[in-house]
């Protein structure tokens, strides 16, 4: 039972499964968890309690039946289930379709983004899905309808990694695109300057969006497993190159990198922003467990 | 101070020192390629560490070069040596000394050159240990010599105490040959030991193609004995003869050339003659720097036949040979009977004047070779023809037969005769009395004016009488001269030794027996030719008299130089017997006489002293056969200089052997050796160490 527990995230054993839906409902469905019920009052189908009127409630929402009975203004109010409002912002550049084992980093933010998707529509929240590159791919607004998760896996699956990366002019376009204020979960490997980043995270949170960060990484990207002489060719600056032998510069090559995590990580402390850095090797209900424990 | 290596062989190994560049330069061009989203971390961490990387790179480079060199270096087994001593340790050695007893020792080191080389193979031989072998090869080495590889040190010091200096130059190349035969045996350490002044003598005439074995792994030490100061150094270059000949109490014209080596003029050497052991004349002379000069002798022999002289030169200080012997051949005078066909009351106009004159010019008792005895031609009948070496016919009309009937005899017995045209002759009594005996047959007498005269075209050079015209100055006197009377001959198919310009013959030949017939078919006087007014006439007539009498003009030879061969060409009758050669140190040795072609020859070659070598012929050889009754050998003039090779120009001559100069002083202060095998090892563990360390470090 362990081990089928442990297949259900296994990226090796998602990497498998073709399509994104039942990619996305395994993992789902293998988190096992249930959902929670939004303290938040607003709108919903579900009627809980009268209160009396008061100025600057919603005319439309008075209770007219009440008022034949008591006389009185009541206001009638509803359990909110969907209140939230997620945007699901996934990096499709060119340096995503990388894979030193297994599953690219892109197969595996889609999954990620998928099972996302699903598992808030799930618990009746509303969904979108923004892809980009240099520029938006594809966007599809955030609704709350259970049949919504095909619109979102469809934006997933219609297009491959391209094109160079360009986080922080995107995350600046979409920040001027959401009306309301919601969750933003950026899924990206974040090679891009890390200022413009943060710039436009920032924008999010100054609207009052909560933002969740998944940094994805290829294990190799982090330890730079190579040996002998190599050229390093840039997935997405074609004419970059570099000869090096990895041995000579690993430890170094180590010491960038976690330097770069721990800035971004810091930085988005500082921000109030969600960061969690999520390699590809990693089981996928790690990712989705931070975002629920965040879910509360 | 020397390096060297006990395994040379394996420094072929140090080309392995390139492989690891070859590795690196290799790994730079198979690439491997791959395709990386995070280029800009690794461009990051590339600038970060740039410099050190490189530096660490090239050192882990330059440590695994350091280590294949070591390595190669610790398996050929440098040694390193301080001084000039031998092996110390490491396993038997074999060694050859060579001792340059050349010549030029006797000058070197300051004068006890000789001495010090002798003192330092001394040296080298003593310190010879159990189990070590040596041999002492002198440079005077023909290749005769037994010599052997041999680990007695009182009888190599023994052979060392035999050895002289030599007369002569040193024969490198033999000496090495030798050397590395007594070497090509398997030793554990091998080492050539040259003890040597570096004179310039010896090495211009050594090549190391020329030897037959070579071992270039043998190291090659030369001790050299150097001196001080460049002392005054001449020596006598040439001796040759003056004037007409060696003749008996003729006077006799010695031209000595001497030879100065130094950069400074040398002033009063006495320079002696002498003559039989007798001193004939003394005189002083002045060499100017680095030049030549010639001091003339004059003197008389009394007796005929072979006589021993010597040149030599005395002065203070004074390097370089001053001893040469020569060798004269003392001629008695030659009897010529003049028969004058045309006598005229002034002796100008008779037909032997110019010709007696010819044969005795100063007209004195005893100042020629030449004894001539004029006569009428009615003297012929009653001339005893054999009381001379040469009867001379001018323009003699008829001949008796009285005289006919001597002259064949006269002939076989090896007299000459030389017959002179002229208008008198009677062609047809010619042709009848010398039908047998005449080198041509006489025709008819073609006169010209004087203007129309013909030139002296051709002549044999190879001719013995007709050498003298080697000299340009008598050949453009023969072809100056004009010729417009002449008989007319038929040489009967013989080429006729000199020939006027338009073929006709002016000089044929016949032999008969022993003895020669010459026809001249022009006057011996002006009345056909001019030829007796030029100046070719006199050395004409004379070489022709001395080549008729069958006897050499007297000669004077200057010998030949140490351990040159000297040919003594003898009658054919000798082949087969043997000559006996007594050297200028007593001893005899026999002599086989060869035949060649048409002559019997014997090549004496031990001429390895310098002196008087004394020939005794075998019984039945011709006291007049023409054959040296000696010669002299004397000491090669170059060997006189006392030069030296450079350094680098010896080294170079002797590569790819190496070659080293030590000083002889550094011999004596001995020296250490030290063996660099294991501070070698340290170094090749330590670079090891480092290069595992840096390696892991990448």
């Amino acid at each position: 039972m362990a081990d089928a527990d442990k297949n259900y995230f296994d990226p090796k054993v998602l990497a498998g499964i073709a399509n994104l839906s039942l990619r996305a409902r395994w993992v789902v469905e293998g988190l096992m968890s249930g959902v929670h019920k939004s303290r938040a009052k607003g709108f919903s189908v579900e009627f809980e309690e009268h209160r009396e009127y008061s100025p600057g409630d919603e005319i439309r929402r008075i209770d007219w039946k009440a008022l034949g009975k008591f006389d009185r203004y009541f206001i009638k109010e509803y359990e909110d289930e969907t209140n939230l409002r997620a945007y699901l912002l996934l990096d499709a550049s060119a340096s995503m379709n990388y894979a030193s084992d297994g599953i690219t980093k892109f197969d595996y933010a889609c999954t990620l983004t998928a099972s996302l998707a699903y598992l808030i529509l799930k618990q009746q929240d509303a969904a979108g899905v923004v892809t980009f590159s240099d520029r938006i791919e594809a966007f599809v607004p955030p609704r709350a309808k259970r049949d919504y998760l095909t619109q979102i896996l469809h934006a997933l699956e219609n297009r491959g990694p391209g094109g160079e990366t360009n986080v922080g002019k995107i995350l600046d376009d979409i920040a001027g695109q959401i009306k309301r204020r919601g969750l933003i979960v950026l899924v990206s490997d974040l090679l891009d300057e890390p200022a413009a980043i943060l710039k436009g995270l920032r924008q999010f949170r100054f609207k009052g969006n909560d933002v969740i960060v998944f940094h994805l990484m290829d294990p190799a990207e982090l330890n730079l497993p190579f040996d002998g002489n190599i050229q390093f060719e840039d997935l997405e600056a074609t004419d970059l190159r570099v000869i090096t032998d990895p041995r000579a510069i690993r430890a170094t090559y180590q010491q960038v990198v976690n330097e770069f995590i721990s800035d971004m990580r810091k930085q988005c402390h500082d921000n109030a922003i969600d960061y969690q850095l999520i390699l590809t090797a990693t089981p996928l209900d790690q990712a989705l467990r931070s975002y629920l424990s965040w879910r509360g | 101070m020397s390096l060297f290596f006990l395994y040379p062989a394996f420094l072929l190994g140090l080309l392995a020192a390139s492989l690891p560049i070859l590795i690196h330069l290799l790994n730079r061009r198979r690439l491997q390629r791959i395709q990386f989203p995070a280029v800009r971390f690794i461009l990051l961490s590339q600038k970060r560490i740039s410099r050190s990387y490189r530096l660490r790179h090239w050192l882990l480079l330059a440590l695994r070069t350091l280590a294949v060199v070591f390595l190669v270096l610790l398996l050929a087994n440098p040694i390193f040596q301080t001084g000039a001593g031998l092996f110390a340790g490491g396993g038997p050695v074999s060694l050859v000394v060579l001792l340059d007893n050349s010549l030029s020792m006797t000058w070197s080191g300051d004068g006890n050159g000789f001495k010090q080389a002798k003192e330092a193979a001394g040296l080298l031989l003593s310190a010879l240990n159990a189990g070590d072998r040596a041999a002492l090869v002198p440079t005077s080495i023909t290749g005769a010599q037994t010599i052997r590889l041999k680990g007695q040190k009182d009888v190599l010091l023994r052979e060392l105490d035999a050895v002289e200096i030599a007369d002569g130059t040193a024969h490198l190349t033999a000496a090495l040959d030798k050397a590395y035969e007594l070497l090509s045996e398997p030793a554990g350490q091998k080492e050539i030991r040259l003890i040597t002044d570096m004179g310039l003598t010896g090495w211009d005439q050594f090549s190391i193609a020329a030897l037959k074995r070579f071992d270039p792994s043998i190291p090659v030490k030369v001790i050299r004995i150097s001196r001080k100061e460049q002392p005054l150094n001449a020596s006598i270059k040439a001796i040759r003869l003056g004037g007409q000949g060696v003749g008996v109490n003729v006077p006799l014209h010695i031209e000595v050339t001497l030879a100065s080596f130094t950069d400074q003029e040398i002033k009063d050497v006495l320079v002696q003659l002498s003559i039989g052991g007798q001193n004939k004349e003394q005189k002083l002379a002045t060499l100017p720097p680095r030049g030549e000069t010639s001091v003339s002798f004059q003197t008389r022999v009394s007796q005929p036949g072979a006589h021993s002289g010597q040149v030599s030169l005395k002065k203070d200080g004074l390097a370089g040979n001053g001893v040469a012997d020569f060798t004269l051949d003392a001629q008695d005078k030659l009897k010529v009977l003049i028969v004058d066909g045309d006598p005229q009351t002034s002796l100008v106009q008779s037909d032997s004047f110019f010709l007696s004159r010819a044969l005795h010019p100063a007209g004195e008792e005893g100042s020629s070779l030449f004894l001539p005895t004029v006569i009428l031609a009615d003297g012929l009948n009653s001339a005893a023809l054999d009381a001379y070496q040469v009867v001379v016919l001018c323009n003699v009309a008829t001949l008796p037969d009285a005289f006919v009937a001597n002259l064949q005899n006269y002939l076989r017995g090896g007299g000459g005769l030389l017959v002179f045209g002229g208008d008198k002759i009677q062609t047809d009594n010619y042709n009848q009395k010398l039908a047998q005996l005449a080198p041509a047959e006489l025709r008819e007498k073609k006169t010209g004016p004087e203007a129309s005269g013909e030139k002296i075209d051709k002549f044999d050079s190879a001719h013995p009488a007709l050498q003298i015209f080697s000299d340009p100055i008598l050949l453009e006197s023969l072809k100056s001269s004009r010729v417009w009377g002449y008989t007319r001959a038929n040489a009967r198919g013989k080429s006729a030794v000199v020939s006027l310009a338009n073929g006709d013959p002016l000089l044929v030949e016949q032999k008969i027996g022993d003895g020669k017939v010459i026809f001249v078919t022009t006057t011996a006087d002006r009345d056909w030719t001019d030829l007796p007014l030029k100046t070719v006439y006199l050395p004409l007539i004379q070489s022709l008299t001395q080549y008729l009498a069958g006897g050499k003009r007297g000669q004077l030879d200057p010998g030949i130089a140490v351990d040159s061969v000297k040919e003594i060409a003898l009658p054919p009758g000798l082949v087969g017997k043997s000559l006996r050669v007594a050297k200028p140190n007593k001893q005899d040795s026999e002599v086989p006489i060869v035949g060649a072609k048409d002559r019997a020859v014997a090549a004496i070659a031990d001429n390895d002293r310098a002196g008087i070598y004394r020939l005794s012929f075998p019984a039945g050889a011709a006291k007049d056969s023409g054959a040296p009754q000696m010669y002299a050998v004397n000491r090669p003039f170059l060997e006189s200089r006392l030069e030296e090779i450079g350094e680098r120009e010896l080294q170079t001559k002797l590569a790819p052997a190496r070659a080293e100069v030590i000083p002889v002083e550094a011999l004596k202060e001995g020296g250490k050796r030290t063996d660099l095998a294991l501070p070698l090892l340290a170094l090749l563990i330590v670079t090891l160490l480092l290069e595992g360390w840096l390696g892991q470090r990448f």
